[in-house]
């Protein structure tokens, strides 16, 4: 990633294909990802898809924004675990994401704690800017446990 | 493709390890571990969100041309691509403002020159993921017979 301005950041990212539906992501410093079309289109089995990152990226998402605002809320939390579900479905002119669900369960170690974790959540949802550069509609099921 | 006009689920759990990272998971696939540029080291060396949007448009690209070239019946020797991805601040927020991407295709013979920029064409068309995503998504196409 290059720094411009405090506003503007790029991201660069390379893939080479290898064989078949198989290529290689490659990012610099960083762990190089096989990736290849899914099964439902064809693809081998058992290998990352850009469906499945797309989706990764709005969960992740959630969760950096989270630990973002429980800092700037000042409270600490146990565990926070995310699971999201990318619904594909074909348009006009072809497929197209049209639904994403986040299921997020923090855990916190007291019941004063809850409201701010629900907070935290509330506002990663809102200021997710994965999400927020989808064009589909993003739900949110959250859930905070004392434990 | 089986039952192509059907919806497909993609479900990814993601578990936080500290820190703004987490080890992402999805059914039979390999584990991601995924972190943030400004957590220092130990998290800068992962993936980050922005990372894993980027690299979703950029190999839905190739997955397609791949699926055209297929269907068209060309073959090529290499297919590459670098994609550089914008975040903006968009009102009070950020968002990614733009993808552009620059691929470079070897091929055999210049006969089949056409049919490739056809293949990317139609990729870049129907690329789902860019297709799902707000911003503007560029194509520079690189050909080359060697």
């Amino acid at each position: 990633m290059i720094e411009m301005t405090d506003e503007t950041h790029e991201y660069m990212v390379n893939v080479d294909w290898k064989h078949g539906k198989v290529g290689d992501l490659s990012i610099e410093g960083k762990p190089k990802v096989e990736f290849a079309t899914p099964p439902e289109f064809d693809g081998p089995e058992g290998i990352i898809s850009p469906e499945d990152l797309f989706v990764a990226s709005a969960a992740t998402c959630l969760m950096t924004t989270f630990v973002t605002f429980t800092k700037k809320i000042r409270f600490d939390f146990k565990s926070f675990s995310c699971e999201g579900h990318g619904t594909l479905e074909r348009v006009d002119k072809g497929f197209q994401f049209t639904k994403l669900l986040l299921k997020a369960r923090v855990v916190v170690e007291s019941e004063d704690l809850k409201p701010k974790a629900e907070r935290a959540l509330e506002l990663a949802g809102k200021y997710c800017l994965v999400s927020n550069s989808m064009k589909c509609p993003t739900e949110h099921e959250n859930e905070v446990v004392v434990g | 493709m089986s039952d192509e006009a059907e919806p497909k689920y993609y479900p990814v759990k993601l578990v936080w390890t500290g820190g703004k990272s987490g080890e992402l998971t999805v059914e039979g696939k390999a584990t991601i571990k995924t972190g943030v540029p400004s957590g220092g080291p130990e998290e800068a060396k992962f993936h980050s969100p922005e990372d894993l949007f980027v690299a979703s448009a950029t190999m839905c690209y190739m997955n397609g041309f791949v699926e055209f070239a297929r269907k068209m019946r060309i073959e090529f020797k290499s297919f590459e691509c670098d994609a550089v991805g914008t975040l903006d601040k968009v009102g009070r927020s950020f968002e990614v403002t733009k993808i552009d991407m620059k691929a470079k295709v070897v091929i055999d013979s210049e006969d089949i020159q056409k049919r490739i920029e056809r293949a990317l064409e139609l990729a870049a068309r129907y690329c789902f993921i860019a297709n799902s995503m707000k911003c503007p998504v560029t194509h520079e196409t690189d050909i080359v017979v060697e």
